[in-house]
């Protein structure tokens, strides 16, 4: 091994400096080091099997079970999906959520911010590694969801959508992560604020909806039918219509709702999914304040309840705004902004420096 | 104006503090196209943070910087291109191979894929860390990752190179290769920067120093000033005895024995040349006679010592 400097070779004056290569090529290099970084070997591939292994024993599991209710592929479809949503959100803050102040702690932010990448070359490349490697996990899943197809009940087109909106779901957490890494100073802490807002969205949304609901009520009229002389009644009414779009915005319920609803003659729903999209939509009903009883207490009359009048469930989903369109909205609404606050933050020459944060 | 001294580093006026601790109060300084200038100061004298400055990471709260002619505030891409930067932090992406690590940084300079391999090929060499290429970094001792460091600097052949503690961890002979490297960059143009402790090293490498303390540099005339006062030299004799001799018939105080030789004050330099005059004249003979402490190291400690600055940062 030699030990000294072999100072006589001699260094080419200048380089290629080809014309600038753009962002994107920038960007793509970014991406690739990433990879290379983080997805290093064994680690990365056990993980990849467990996760593989938990989504077959679940597919398994589920088929066995199902079977035995008659229901088919369309349950265990769902089921699946939920479980990779349920491990993609519990995988991928702990790969992205220390992108950027991980890269600090070890020296190697600040020799490449002195390189010609630009700092939206930096973060928006740790973005897409970390939603690649979250990926990978999904395609792992894919032939499941396949095996669900063949089970009956499902679409393909069911199944691309839901493919497709469960990727961006995860490319939303890949923002947080990687935004959450550039504001916040310490991995472990940026980690672990990624993992609070994932929970805030699966558990914390049905909670505050539940919540802000009952607690916001209206005084709901009841007149009598016509020539019944009871009095009018008022009773108080929770306001679930205006807080629908925090339900909204639970991950689960934009990956159900985004499905195509598949509907049987009668308007019911025809998975799980069919009916949290239904469920999630009603809520955007607003209680009608001025309505009409259909008994008269005085006669003992029964006016006129006619069940044929009350919408449908296909009715409902039909007529309401499509909710995992508003909840996808902010979700990358909220991750845009944690991209653009890290981008702000990272930018150099930097100005502001919070105390105990070392550029190197 | 494109001087000399606007394609190498100019600093003037810079101050930056970080909420209540000022980093760098006032620094001064030029670094003139083909020549080498030490940054000396006392730990916490605000040289990181100056070299973080003209490495376009940190932007100052007041003054000006130009580097290769660039702001780096005004214009980071220009300084980017034409300015090299070894962090005192060892920083290396770990699972990367000394190989891959300069052709990414290659590439980041928008090298073409080729020419970045080649370049890499060549820092290789240059460095003497053929036999790690092909290893992760990770495994890279701290002498090692230290060249590997300077590598990554050279990669876009920058004609200003900065260099935080570049000699920490080097066995001796790749100091001497570090020392050699650095004056033949000058030689080629380069202008550089380099922090050190290391002072009797800076002493054969740089032309020039500049000294931090509290985050002001010094003015040329205190450094002057330093540069001249009294200072020891150390002289060595086949006769102890003679030597003493001769010592006390020319009247020198100060003398002071210790196991390398006899210690004498002397005001200058040509004090220094009358005094060997005399003692070879009085027929001593004189195995060595030189100044106790390098030039920089002189000066550093009298700059250092607690009397016009209201004393140095610890």
């Amino acid at each position: 091994m030699s030990s000294d400097l072999d100072a006589t070779a001699r260094i080419s004056p200048v380089p290629d400096r080809t014309p600038a290569r753009g962002f994107l090529a920038g960007l793509w290099l970014i991406v690739t080091l990433e990879l290379r970084q983080r997805v290093r070997g064994v680690a990365w591939y056990v993980l990849l099997g467990i996760f593989v292994l938990l989504v077959a024993a679940v597919t398994v599991l589920l088929w066995l079970s199902t079977a035995a209710w008659e229901t088919g592929g369309g349950a265990v479809f769902s089921a699946v999906i939920f479980f990779v949503l349920l491990l993609g959100t519990l995988v991928s803050p702990a790969l992205s959520g220390n992108a950027v102040n991980g890269d600090r702690d070890i020296g190697t932010l600040a020799t490449t911010q002195v390189t010609l990448i630009s700092t939206g070359q930096l973060i928006l490349g740790k973005f897409v590694a970390a939603w690649i490697t979250a990926l990978a996990f999904l395609a792992t899943a894919v032939p499941f969801l396949l095996f669900a197809v063949t089970l009956g009940q499902v679409s393909l087109s069911t199944i691309a959508v839901s493919v497709l909106v469960l990727a961006a779901e995860l490319g939303v957490i890949a923002m947080l992560g990687v935004g959450l890494s550039g504001i916040v100073t310490r991995p472990l802490f940026s980690i672990v604020v990624t993992y609070l807002i994932v929970a805030a969205l699966s558990v914390g949304t049905p909670i505050a909806f539940a919540l802000l609901g009952t607690a916001t009520k209206s005084e709901q009229t009841l007149m009598p039918p016509a020539g019944c002389d009871d009095p009018a009644t008022t009773m108080d009414v929770p306001r679930f219509d205006r807080y629908w779009w925090v339900l909204a915005a639970n991950p689960y319920v934009v990956v159900a709702d985004a499905s195509p609803g598949v509907f049987d003659p009668t308007g019911n729903p025809q998975d799980l999914f069919g009916w949290i999209a239904v469920g999630v939509r009603q809520a955007q009903v607003a209680p009608d304040l001025q309505g009409e009883t259909p008994y008269c207490n005085s006669t003992g009359a029964y006016y006129g309840g006619d069940d044929d009048k009350r919408p449908t469930a296909r009715e409902v989903y039909d007529s309401a705004v499509p909710s995992w369109f508003v909840g996808l909205g902010i979700h990358l609404a909220l991750g845009a902004a944690a991209l653009l606050w890290a981008w702000r933050r990272t930018i150099t020459p930097s100005r502001r420096l919070p105390a105990g944060r070392r550029i190197a | 104006m494109e001087s000399h001294a606007a394609r190498g580093i100019t600093v003037t006026g810079v101050r930056r503090s970080f909420g209540s601790v000022h980093a760098v109060r006032d620094a001064t300084l030029t670094v003139p196209a083909g020549s080498v200038t030490a940054l000396i100061g006392p730990n916490g004298a605000g040289k990181t943070t100056l070299l973080l400055m003209l490495a376009s990471l940190l932007a100052p709260d007041t003054g000006t910087i130009t580097i290769a002619g660039h702001d780096p505030v005004a214009d980071p891409q220009a300084v980017r291109a034409a300015m090299g930067w070894m962090p005192d932090v060892l920083g290396s992406w770990p699972s990367l191979s000394v190989r891959a690590s300069l052709e990414v940084t290659g590439r980041m300079y928008r090298m073409s894929r080729p020419a970045a391999a080649a370049r890499a090929d060549e820092l290789i060499g240059l460095t003497g860390l053929e036999a790690l290429a092909d290893r992760p970094s990770r495994v890279l001792s701290r002498g090692q990752k230290q060249r590997l460091s300077l590598a990554r600097a050279l990669v876009h052949s920058p004609s200003v190179l900065l260099l935080d503690e570049p000699a920490s961890g080097l066995d001796p002979a790749a100091r001497v290769a570090l020392r050699v490297l650095v004056r033949r960059l000058a030689g080629e143009g380069t202008a550089i920067l380099v922090s050190s402790h290391v002072l009797s090293e800076l002493d054969e490498m740089a032309d020039a120093a500049v000294y931090l303390a509290d985050g002001v540099t010094a003015s040329a005339e205190r450094v002057a000033r330093a540069g001249a006062s009294a200072r020891s030299w150390r002289i060595r004799s086949l006769d102890p005895a003679a030597l003493e001799d001769g010592l006390q018939t020319s009247g020198v105080a100060g003398t002071r024995t210790d196991h390398l030789g006899t210690l004498v004050q002397v005001d200058n330099e040509a004090a220094a040349a009358d005094l060997l005059a005399r003692l070879v004249g009085a027929g001593v003979r004189v195995s060595a006679f030189g100044p106790a402490v390098g030039d920089l190291e002189h000066t550093f400690l009298d700059l250092s010592r607690p009397e016009s600055t209201g004393g140095a940062a610890a």
